[in-house]
């Protein structure tokens, strides 16, 4: 299904995407973002895609404890998968020819897009089922902590993400158009959070950045 | 039914309706695989057939849509198994009413390159495989059905002309804004499938009847008379809980509407079953299709640009490596940043098709023309020119090429004429053809029109229409024949007037050897355009001939209410100062002298513009080694220094960057003009590793790099690690740069450091990306690792110098 784009896209979370965290931008950075965002905007054909299924619908036995905890006491699970379109590819690959800090600010940018457009649509979601009187956790992407990319094929299969949103995993496991998400949400008959992957089973954990400074990527500052 | 009935139009030809829904609902389950339907359930599958012949389909659709190897894989039967066991269930249902059975194929299910990994040739070799299997298993037809991919169709159509000589149907779908996930237009999708000679086109999916109605008559007006145009539409729009929300009664009603419209086949797709074809039957059976009336129009296209040549028509001409040092070069090693970066900068001054040009002297053309394109549509939307006479180049390029292209060019010449001509029909391309033989040029307009004449019967004779045919009457230098130039457009107004063919010029080619040339070329341009010419191929990037162009649009009303030029100039103001030549260095040294180093100031604040302009007065006054040395790279690096301690952030470092860039321009510009070797200090290849698309790192990297003088060759994304063996070892290059942004594709890394150690080549290797760390990298063999962009310039400099 074709979702809507936000009037503007968070630059606080971009500018965290891009390692400045908290910094009020210079009037050039300003201008670029500026710029940025609308040509994002403009390119930007958001869709998402998402299925209910009983759990035991996706093979997860194998997918590491990370996502086992997330989906504890869990019988079902909902699968979302959203992307920007092809478009949104092409304009960065331009830009990354013939100005590379405006890339760079489009591709944090376009990455927060998507962040909203989920957001967005988990929250729509959510409201429906909580009014069946179920609960719901949080998303949860496959590649994070010990979760493989590798779930992204089964996951994509079962919504049928290439019919619904024009959402196709490489073999490698990686999506595309590259702004797109998967994620994998548990839904339980008693309130449920989940659980982010953390930081322990992160691949990053040795030259995270964020943790170097004293916070996580998940935190929000 | 006879086929030959789905091409009288006499009749409407019903098709059948949802596959998937159906085998849901008579059991099959949540994981089972519904390509195997024929295989592990064979008695419904027919079932489901054989009611939708009681309901009069005339063609069923095997139960083929997924049978490709990639999906099949690890389900324990052959592609050729699941298609022949399927066309079987078909026939068996088909027999008792006489319909027709389609091998059906559906999208392969992951994206072709650019936006996946799928080269378009394993594409089409999947295809090919699914259609040998069912041609052997006798199916009527082939059914391409739920594209939303215009590469991957092109891949598809040919794999099934190549293969089989079956009637080939196509249906792509179309989302509610009229363009398919992929962007692609309806009418690019009309003249490009048609062009590859698809026998019938429709839509099918996504919608209902209402929605795909609009879709369905420009689809009508944009493919030829011959071809038949069907619609499979969802039974309406999706219900929160997956239904559809048309029944029987509704969907035949909504359907009506498509009988009054040139559509002349009509089923069902995602919800629809046996009770709703009934309907349709019902409805349409007593009616006759309309007349479909094609607009015959010139046009070229890419998936989500047509543009229809209908006016004048900018075609940049500046990819061509003729005089041009830097393209020879780029062309030579390789380097498809340059060129493409010349298809945005065209794009953005107003080009609306782009001349490619490949042929350079010891160069392969055919495979460099073929990989150009590649590279070109991977970031233009722009139609592009096929610019070569070679054949070979010719056919790799139209084959590849997505969308409709025009080849530049044929002459008067019977040889290449038979050569070329068919290639263009083959794939669906227009064509330029020169009005000149082997006598040379005619120096009149009559002799000029007379070839023309030839080409047109012999283009026609290929079937090629004349919209589709674009006669050059050729700009002679107006320094050695100054009468040429009234003979041209005396010619070319004679092709227009009474070929009625399109007509297309190189503008340029009027002023060689005279100064100012650009007076010549507007001018030129301007006697041109009102003479009737529909292609210029020109300089967009020259201010006073896009003006003309905007201009005539004005004057012959083509820009209503002057929309586009009021756009392009509302915030322009004109300055001409004629300035002589000898005096200028002068003026411009003495505005550039006054204190401080303005390049190193405005590459500091990151100021792209000033840096370019700072850079053209620094090199009239130094030489371009000094100016990198003294204020290009001191500026960078007290921005790298500022980064490294947290004072300067990411996005400003970028800036700097880009303002390096453009200074970069200017002395490379200066040296590659004063025909010295490049001030190299050092040859680098980096890449991003074969199944990795994603990139930005690596391409900070490249600018990086770039600024620091460093000869940087960059293969792109998803490399193949014999493509960097090969880079390296043609290079000599001493470093070599890999990234990879995820885990699944840091075995490719391994892979290529591996292959770089096995072919003996001395140079040290460096590897980034999110999820590499320093012990990760010694892991795989890397020689170094780089957290980010400046520090791959550190190791760079303290390596290479």
């Amino acid at each position: 299904m074709e979702r809507r784009k936000p009037a503007a896209i968070d630059r606080a979370t971009a500018l965290r995407y891009m390692g400045a965290s908290g910094w009020t931008p210079d009037a050039a950075t300003a201008v670029l973002l500026d710029k940025a965002e609308q040509t994002v905007l403009t390119a930007a054909a958001p869709r998402a895609v998402y299925r209910r299924l009983p759990r035991t619908a996706l093979p997860l036995e194998n997918c590491g404890s990370d996502l086992t905890r997330h989906l504890q006491g869990c019988d079902e699970v909902l699968l979302l998968a959203a992307t920007l379109g092809a478009e949104v590819d092409k304009l960065l690959r331009r830009m990354e020819l013939t100005d590379i800090a405006l890339a760079a600010a489009a591709d944090a940018l376009a990455s927060v897009l998507l962040e909203q457009v989920c957001d967005e649509l988990e929250n729509e979601i959510r409201a429906q089922i909580e009014a069946q009187g179920v609960f719901m956790t949080g998303r949860y992407a496959p590649g994070y902590g010990d979760c493989p990319l590798e779930l992204n094929d089964a996951l994509c299969l079962a919504a049928d993400t290439v019919r619904g949103c024009g959402l196709a995993v490489t073999p490698q496991h990686l999506l595309t158009p590259r702004k797109s998400t998967t994620a994998i949400l548990g839904i339980a008959d008693h309130p449920v959070t989940g659980t982010r992957a953390g930081c322990a089973t992160c691949h990053l954990k040795e030259t995270c950045s964020f943790r170097k400074r004293g916070t996580t990527c998940f935190t929000q500052d | 039914m006879q086929i030959r009935e789905v091409f009288d139009r006499k009749r409407f030809v019903f098709l059948d309706g949802g596959m998937g829904t159906q085998l849901q609902a008579r059991g099959l389950q949540p994981g089972q695989k519904p390509e195997l339907a024929a295989l592990e359930m064979p008695e419904v599958l027919t079932a489901i057939h054989t009611d939708y012949a009681n309901a009069g389909a005339d063609i069923l659709l095997a139960n083929t849509f997924g049978a490709n190897a990639k999906k099949l894989t690890g389900c324990g039967h052959t592609v050729e198994e699941v298609v022949s066991a399927s066309i079987a269930c078909a026939r068996k249902a088909a027999e008792t009413t006489g319909a027709c059975v389609a091998l059906d194929i559906g999208p392969l299910g992951e994206l072709l390159v650019p936006a996946g990994t799928l080269a378009f040739e394993d594409a089409y070799n999947e295809f090919a495989q699914v259609i040998r299997a069912g041609a052997a298993a006798g199916a009527d037809l082939v059914f391409l059905e739920t594209m939303t991919d215009l590469y991957e169709l092109k891949a598809a159509i040919l794999a099934a002309r190549e293969n089989c000589n079956l009637p080939v149907f196509t249906s792509m779908s179309f989302e509610s804004r009229g363009r398919t996930f992929t962007g692609c237009t309806v009418e690019s999708y009309a003249v490009t499938a048609a062009g590859l000679g698809a026998d019938a086109v429709g839509i099918n999916c996504s919608l209902g009847p209402k929605e795909i109605l609009p879709f369905a008559q420009r689809l009508c007006r944009s493919v030829p008379a011959g071809v038949p145009v069907f619609v499979k539409p969802n039974a309406g729009l999706p219900n929160p809980d997956g239904s559809y929300n048309l029944d029987p009664d509704e969907f035949a009603a909504e359907m009506k509407e498509y009988a009054a419209i040139g559509v002349s086949m009509v089923g069902g797709c995602c919800g629809t079953t046996p009770a709703f074809i009934a309907r349709l039957h019902e409805t349409f059976s007593p009616l006759t299709p309309a007349d479909k009336i094609p607009i015959r129009r010139s046009c070229l296209c890419t998936p989500v640009r047509f543009v229809e040549v209908n006016g004048i028509t900018v075609v940049g001409e500046r990819i061509n490596p003729t005089g041009k040092k830097r393209l020879q070069q780029a062309l030579r090693d390789g380097d498809s940043a340059y060129p493409c970066t010349q298809a945005v900068a065209q794009a953005e001054a107003g080009a609306q098709v782009l001349d490619v040009n490949a042929g350079l002297p010891g160069i392969d053309e055919a495979a460099t023309l073929e990989q150009l394109v590649k590279d070109l549509q991977a970031v233009t939307d722009l139609p592009l020119q096929l610019d070569s006479s070679n054949p070979e180049a010719l056919s790799r390029a139209l084959r590849i090429y997505n969308g409709k292209p025009i080849v530049n060019s044929v002459n008067g010449e019977p040889e290449t004429l038979e050569k070329i001509l068919p290639l263009c029909k083959k794939y669906g391309a227009a064509v330029v053809g020169l009005a000149l033989d082997k006598g040379g040029i005619p120096p009149t307009a009559e002799g000029r029109f007379a070839i023309a004449q030839r080409i047109v019967a012999a283009a026609n004779a290929a079937g090629i229409p004349n919209e589709d045919i674009y006669i050059d009457c050729l700009t002679l230098t107006a320094s050695a024949q100054q009468e040429g130039a009234v003979q041209t457009l005396e010619a070319l107004s004679r092709c227009k007037r009474e070929l009625g063919v399109r007509t297309v010029l190189g503008v340029s080619n009027i002023s060689f050897g005279l100064p100012c040339r650009g007076y010549l070329n507007t001018t030129f341009l301007t006697m041109a355009m009102s003479a009737g010419l529909d292609l210029a191929i020109m300089n967009p990037n020259t201010p006073e001939m896009m003006a003309a162009v905007r201009a005539y649009r004005v004057l012959t009303s083509q820009d209503l209410q002057s929309t586009d030029y009021v756009a392009a100039y509302a915030d322009v103001q004109i300055q001409t100062t004629q300035t002589s030549k000898s005096a200028a260095t002068v003026a411009e040294v003495g505005a550039a002298a006054p204190g401080g180093d303005a390049l190193f100031e405005a590459v500091r604040r990151g100021l792209k513009a000033e840096a370019r302009a700072a850079a053209d007065a620094a090199l009239t006054m130094r030489e371009p080694l000094d100016v990198v040395n003294v204020s290009l790279i001191p500026a960078l690096d007290a921005v790298g220094d500022g980064f490294e301690k947290g004072t300067v952030f990411l996005p400003q470092l970028l800036q700097a960057a880009t303002a390096a860039q453009a200074a970069f321009e200017a002395i490379k510009a200066k040296i590659a003009a004063s025909g010295q070797a490049q001030g190299s200090k050092g040859k680098i290849v980096i890449a991003t590793v074969k199944g990795d698309v994603h990139d930005i790192g690596k391409n900070i990297v490249r600018v990086i790099l770039e600024n620091y003088g460093y000869d940087v060759l960059d293969l792109g994304r998803d490399v193949d690690p014999e493509r960097v063996v090969e880079a390296v070892r043609q290079t000599g290059a001493k470093l070599v740069g890999l990234s990879a942004l995820m885990t699944t594709t840091v075995p490719n890394m391994q892979a290529t450091i591996e292959a770089l150690h096995a072919a003996h080549l001395d140079c040290k290797v460096m590897v980034g990306g999110a999820v590499l760390t320093p012990d990760y990298a010694r892991d795989i063999g890397a020689d170094y690792y780089c957290k980010d962009a400046k520090a791959s310039a550190d190791l760079a400099k303290q390596l290479l110098g």
